[in-house]
């Protein structure tokens, strides 16, 4: 593993916000409990928990030290991926805490990690300026789209993260990887 | 000989010309937003494709009228988080307006978007007629001619409030800016799930409170020509249990809800507005949240 990095790896960690998403988290916890004891079925909880996580997760990327960080030997790919490891993992055990929570059809990881690698993939290809605002506002777009537009070939489409969450997922890795020197 | 003489400006009237300046600025900024304007579209949409089908699960119809408008609210919050975002610059307190009036002027410029959700208000209760009213309850206790009330109505503005007051706060108080999506998202998103808030030692905590309130009114035995003819009934298979339930609207509790509410709005003005004040708005938003709660536990039978 890149030495760098495993350096970067604790200072990154202090400079990431870490309140929001706690709270974030906290208030899923509040209506995931909220959803079992009304005893239905928490599908739209557990979908917009996803879509909620991976926008968490994505709005980390913003780096307000990038530009002073752009001269040092470790590319900008990299120091992506290590953000994303250090928020993915806590929100992965968040949404598997949720998952044990509820009795909903949606389960498994692959909805979660399908909407993240979108707005990833669209935050490495947007304009530089407000790559992250777009790649943390993919997920909720996704989700609001797929949740109000009638049912048809597009709600379809756009709820593939939801239905097909593994091919989103290497599509989207795919992009991430074909635009890894942006 | 002419002589020009210069109208004498007096002390009080400086100040105000510079909110009025400061609240067209920001109004046009927040207007020019698509945020918000995109996220009317789809609220209209989600409305419009609201309609009355047989077989619908009684009451879904009306349920689904108000939880339409939570796409508005998140972009009203989104469109009033930025401008109070680029208040924690460090140039803004250097300014020569004070940060109270600035903060008055940016919540007044939010009024337009107050203004977008009554236009949208009076949508929805037009389009109600449009349809020939909603459908509640199923026989014998059953209505094709329901309209949600004046007060039901209102709480779309009130939440509108809310959503001014939640983007103002977030905005002040969040570090980065595009922390904000998620966390207006969440929160809005999560709150229109509006049967997590059904039941009635819940629903006036709510905030975006969907009536009518499930109220039990029978046993599976009971017949429901022995309950009182104006009660709205479900029964069996759409109660847990296989008994009878009343599907109650009451306009008395929406306006506490409103009152709720406004506590809520005031509460969360409290974390954006300037030291000076804020006690008045802290003390304010409790009197008016435990004032609704109190009302809404009183109506609810």
């Amino acid at each position: 593993m890149n030495t760098a990095l495993v350096q970067a790896a604790l200072p990154t960690a202090r400079a990431i916000r870490w309140a929001p998403a706690v709270c974030l988290a906290g208030v899923l916890v509040a209506a995931t409990v909220l959803a079992r004891s009304a005893g239905r079925p928490a599908d739209v909880v557990l979908a917009i928990a996803a879509a909620g996580l991976a926008a968490t997760v994505v709005s980390g990327l913003h780096d307000p030290a990038a530009g002073l960080l752009s001269a040092v030997p470790v590319s900008l790919m990299q120091r992506r991926g290590l953000r994303l490891a250090l928020l993915g993992l806590p929100v992965l055990a968040v949404w598997f805490l949720l998952d044990s929570l509820t009795t909903a059809r949606l389960s498994g990881p692959g909805p979660l990690l399908a909407v993240m690698a979108c707005g990833v993939a669209v935050a490495v290809w947007a304009p530089q300026r407000r790559a992250v605002v777009l790649g943390a506002s993919t997920p909720v777009v996704l989700f609001a789209l797929h949740q109000f537009l009638p049912g048809g070939t597009v709600s379809d489409v756009l709820g593939w993260w939801l239905t097909e969450p593994w091919w989103v997922l290497a599509a989207a890795t795919l992009l991430c990887i074909a635009g890894r020197r942006r | 000989m002419s002589t020009t003489t210069a109208r004498p400006v007096s002390a009080g009237s400086a100040p105000a010309t510079v909110t009025r300046a400061l609240v067209v600025t920001e109004a046009r900024r927040m207007l020019r937003n698509p945020v918000p304007w995109a996220c009317l579209a789809l609220s209209v949409w989600a409305l419009w494709t609201v309609r009355p089908e047989p077989g619908e699960w009684p009451g879904s119809s009306y349920e689904s009228i108000v939880p339409a408008v939570t796409p508005l609210l998140f972009g009203i919050s989104v469109a009033v988080a930025v401008p109070f975002h680029r208040a924690r610059h460090d140039v803004a307190p250097a300014a020569p307006v004070p940060e109270v009036r600035r903060t008055l002027a940016r919540l007044l410029a939010a009024l337009p978007l107050v203004a977008m959700t009554v236009a949208y208000a009076v949508l929805v209760a037009w389009r109600e007629r449009d349809l020939g009213g909603l459908w509640l309850g199923m026989e014998p206790g059953r209505t094709t001619e329901a309209f949600h009330t004046t007060a039901e109505l209102s709480q779309l503005v009130v939440l509108a409030l809310v959503a001014v007051a939640l983007g103002a706060a977030l905005g002040r108080r969040t570090s980065r800016l595009v922390a904000l999506v998620p966390a207006l998202f969440v929160l809005w998103f999560v709150v229109s799930v509006y049967w997590l808030f059904g039941m009635p030692s819940v629903t006036p905590f709510s905030v975006i409170q969907v009536q009518p309130v499930h109220l039990p009114a029978g046993t599976p035995a009971t017949d429901p020509l022995s309950l009182p003819s104006d009660w709205l009934l479900v029964g069996s298979p759409h109660t847990t249990g296989g008994g009878w339930e009343r599907q109650w609207v009451s306009a008395a509790l929406a306006w506490w809800h409103d009152v709720w509410l406004l506590g809520i709005a005031a509460l969360l003005l409290a974390v954006a507005w300037p030291r000076p004040g804020r006690r008045v708005l802290l003390a304010a938003g409790v009197v008016l949240a435990v004032a609704g709660v109190v009302g809404q536990q009183v109506v609810i039978p």
